[in-house]
């Protein structure tokens, strides 16, 4: 790597970081998982994006892109002394067309600072995820981050109208932009969760949405998490598509009542957070809905926000709530399946039983509208008998949602955590064309390499079943 | 080439599909893929494949979960008919495009979004789960039966708008909406430079309109929701809603919103038929001959989109894309990954060659 490191020298000067506790520092991300990391540049331009990723080429280093770092499938760990490329240092928003309306931003932008850039323009960024403080758009683009808003938004991928490129070889392209449906492939789509494998991304033109007119906030406390489970259930199946609809259970409840004194019944079983928005005849219509269905599953409260400061004070609650958990144990792992909506009451038993299985406390908080589950698991890492516990639950869980029909995340990505789990969804044929497709991006695989797809996951060869992880790797 | 018209060959079941297409890799033999016909006149004129395949044996709705709202659907069926019965259960596929006889397939292989966009957004991002069987015949699962999910590459999301050149729709899982409580349409007449000044005004004044449409001296808005909010907009009267443009072919451009006021007054100084997706940006033009293609592609160019020929005679379609797209070397290599024989829709590759470079 010595001459590689000149050359990242003359691009970056000072910027590219060497430590060893700079490394160990990148080596991780927001997941439980630690890889091993070779070098860190810190990029500020998409030319020194393009000039990095060219030098990594020609020397054959593999490159993992990072935003914020606030991963949780182990999406930006590098294995195998990797180069991190971080782009958290790109973070100006580039132009604000109020008329779209859209804006262009760089990558290293936190999500939350585009809607506040734009908010005086009765404009907001829809994909909320619960870290939207920290997390950064190239990240979110990743991912192709949710968030309690796209239940009726829809996900980052309905949010990107454009993006700028640097391919495996440094070439750079702009794909899509305000322009729809330009010829060709939608590649543009494609790239949004593609996990950084498929180039870095070095600037987002993110669609803008306007301030609705009326929203209703409410909070539905129940008293049997079946009666929660089902409301959701009917309230979709009746025709109402709220802008967010959010669980959380006893556990979770309390940890965030304790932590946030935002006033949650400490005796609900399970409290939903039902977000209405829109004209206010459309607000007035699903609301009858909503608090009929409550009703009639035995709901008993519903307390609505009174003004601005009480709605953002439950959403303060729901958001907080893994910031909460710390309060309950030293760490967790946060899990992310989907389900069809109509198994949300089976599954949330199923994830009862395993917990009380393994001898773990679970707690749920998620996105309930949408069937996107968010078990939680508390535990304190010291304990290797803990740890084996959890990842052992943790299977138990992603097993049981495939088994109703469910997929391997909702929002959080594949990573490093999943890969192995892809063929419990996907044969080998249809993991092999997911492979072809990447290849056609990043023909010699030097993108952050051994992610999403079990490794061998080429055309034309066999997908191994199982693989193991490179030592060093604390999954 | 067969003096004859190609064979027609109905398969009925997915793997019937990928055995026809192993064997028609295998022997070179290129393969046309029809669902209802209605996107027939498209692509680069080139000669007649060796084999046509319906999709019309595969037209089956095999789960309907009306409390999930999602529908798995084989790709042959008819478009309308899925529509009717789901609105039978007070849903729809809000995002697809209307016209008659096409089919779910030859909706998402052409990305046939709707009217509704500027609501409902576009078609590929209802797409959940999709089968396709690549033209060397292999069958490949993408996403999955949730309405959420990002579990592996969205294959699917490059089949959407392939026209079939990647592989074949086998079958897909789509997200459903609720209907609305009420629905109608709003018109006004005068100065197209009026009526796009009206109609941005609709898009300010209105949250989520389901559209708002410009033709030469004319808008047509629709309006969805509450029967509160179904009301007609100031300036505008109930009108029955406007019919695509009339004429031997039709360019589909893509401008950015804030610049189609300035492209459809320009189509209207040319006296071409179009219809304008205001706040989305697309606009259907009817054109006659190849020097208004032309025409049509330089303004759209200009004003930083693109346009392209969907339908009509050959010739209007020596250069049916234009330029060649961003990012055109990546999808290349797709193109040979999927359909390694490029045995699938001759003339129908962004990427291939046009007469001009032979």
């Amino acid at each position: 790597m010595p001459t590689a490191v000149a050359r990242f020298r003359e691009v970056l000067g000072a910027r590219v970081l060497e430590h060893p506790t700079e490394r160990l520092l990148y080596g991780r991300d927001g997941s439980i998982a630690e890889g091993a990391c070779g070098l860190v540049l810190l990029c500020e331009t998409a030319d020194e994006v393009s000039a990095c990723v060219r030098i990594a080429a020609g020397a054959g280093l593999p490159v993992v892109p990072r935003g914020s770092g606030t991963g949780l499938c182990g999406g930006a760990v590098p294995l195998d002394d990797a180069v991190v490329l971080s782009v958290a240092r790109m973070r100006r928003i580039l132009s604000v067309d109020p008329a779209t309306p859209c804006a262009w931003v760089e990558p290293g932008v936190l999500n939350l600072d585009v809607t506040a850039a734009v908010a005086h323009l009765g404009l907001h960024y829809a994909p909320d995820p619960s870290s939207q403080a920290a997390c950064s758009i190239g990240g979110n683009v990743a991912t192709n981050a949710g968030g309690p808003h796209c239940l009726s938004a829809g996900v980052t991928s309905q949010h990107v109208l454009g993006l700028e490129l640097v391919l495996a070889d440094g070439a750079r392209v702009r794909l899509g932009g305000e322009a729809p449906d330009p010829p060709g492939y939608d590649l543009r789509g494609f790239v949004v969760g593609g996990e950084g494998t498929l180039g870095v991304v070095t600037a987002v033109c993110v669609r803008l949405t306007r301030d609705p007119p009326a929203v209703r906030t409410m909070l539905i406390d129940f008293a049997a998490i079946a009666d929660a489970g089902g409301c959701v259930g009917r309230v979709i199946a009746d025709g109402v598509i709220p802008a967010a609809m959010e669980m959380m259970d006893r556990r979770m409840v309390q940890a965030v009542e304790a932590f946030t004194g935002a006033g949650l019944p400490l005796a609900a079983a399970a409290v939903l957070l039902v977000e209405l928005d829109g004209t206010p005849a459309e607000v007035a219509e699903q609301e009858e809905v909503v608090v009929r269905v409550a009703r009639g599953h035995r709901a008993r409260g519903i307390r609505v926000a009174a003004d601005a400061a009480e709605r953002a004070l439950l959403w303060k609650a729901r958001k907080s709530a893994f910031g909460a958990v710390a309060r309950v144990a030293p760490n967790y792992y946060l899990h992310d399946c989907v389900v069809p909506r109509t198994r949300l009451v089976e599954i949330l038993e199923a994830i009862e039983r395993i917990g009380a299985r393994h001898d773990l406390v679970i707690m749920n908080v998620f996105h309930a509208g949408d069937g996107n589950l968010h078990p939680l698991i508390a535990f304190d890492r010291r304990d290797p008998d803990q740890v084996a516990r959890v990842l052992a639950a943790g299977r138990d869980i992603i097993e049981a949602c495939v088994a109703v029909g469910g997929v391997l995340s909702g929002e959080h990505g594949i990573g490093l955590e999943k890969r192995d789990f892809m063929p419990l969804t996907f044969t080998e044929a249809g993991l092999r064309a997911q492979g072809c497709a990447r290849e056609a991006f990043d023909p010699h695989g030097g993108m952050n390499p051994r992610k999403v797809l079990p490794e061998a996951s080429r055309c034309g060869e066999r997908v191994l079943d199982r693989d193991a992880l490179p030592p060093g790797t604390w999954l | 080439m067969a003096l004859t018209a190609p064979r027609t060959v109905r398969p009925a079941g997915r793997e019937d599909v990928a055995e026809l297409l192993r064997e028609a890799t295998a022997g070179g033999r290129t393969v046309r893929v029809v669902g209802g016909g209605t996107a027939s006149r498209r692509g680069r004129p080139a000669p007649p494949p060796d084999l046509v395949l319906s999709t019309a044996g595969l037209d089956r709705v095999l789960v309907h979960e009306p409390a999930d709202l999602t529908v798995t659907v084989e790709a042959g069926a008819d478009a309308a008919e899925l529509q009717e019965r789901l609105a039978r259960a007070g849903q729809s596929w809000a995002q697809a495009d209307d016209r008659p006889g096409a089919t779910v397939g030859g909706l998402l292989a052409t990305a046939a979004s709707g009217r509704r966009r500027l609501r409902h957004g576009a078609l590929r991002d209802a797409v959940l789960e999709m089968v396709l069987c690549t033209g060397d015949g292999r069958l490949v699962r993408s996403g999955g039966r949730t309405v959420k999910g990002v579990a592996g590459y969205d294959l699917h999301r490059l089949a959407v708008g392939a026209l079939g050149t990647l592989g074949v729709i086998v079958e897909v899982t789509l997200k459903l909406w609720p209907r609305p409580t009420a629905s109608a349409w709003f018109g006004a007449r005068g100065d197209t430079a009026a009526m796009a000044a009206l109609g941005e005004d609709v898009r300010r004044r209105l949250h989520r309109p389901a559209a708002i449409l410009l033709g030469p001296g004319r808008l047509d808005v629709e309006l969805v929701g509450p029967a509160a909010d179904v009301v007609a907009p100031p300036g505008l009267v109930p009108s029955d809603g406007p019919d695509p443009p009339a004429a031997p072919g039709r360019v589909e451009a893509g401008v950015p919103p804030t610049a189609l006021p300035a492209f459809a007054a320009g189509l209207a100084r040319l006296g071409l038929a179009f219809q304008a997706q205001l706040g989305v940006g697309t606009c259907a033009v009817g054109v006659a001959a190849p020097d208004e293609v032309a025409a049509v592609r330089g303004a759209a160019i200009a004003l930083g989109g693109h346009a392209q020929v969907v339908d009509g005679p050959e010739a209007l379609r020596a250069d049916p894309w234009g330029p060649p797209p961003p990012g055109v070397e990546v999808m290349r290599r797709l193109r040979d990954a999927f359909d390694p024989g490029h045995v699938l829709n001759p003339g129908l590759f962004v990427g291939d060659a046009g007469p001009a470079a032979r």
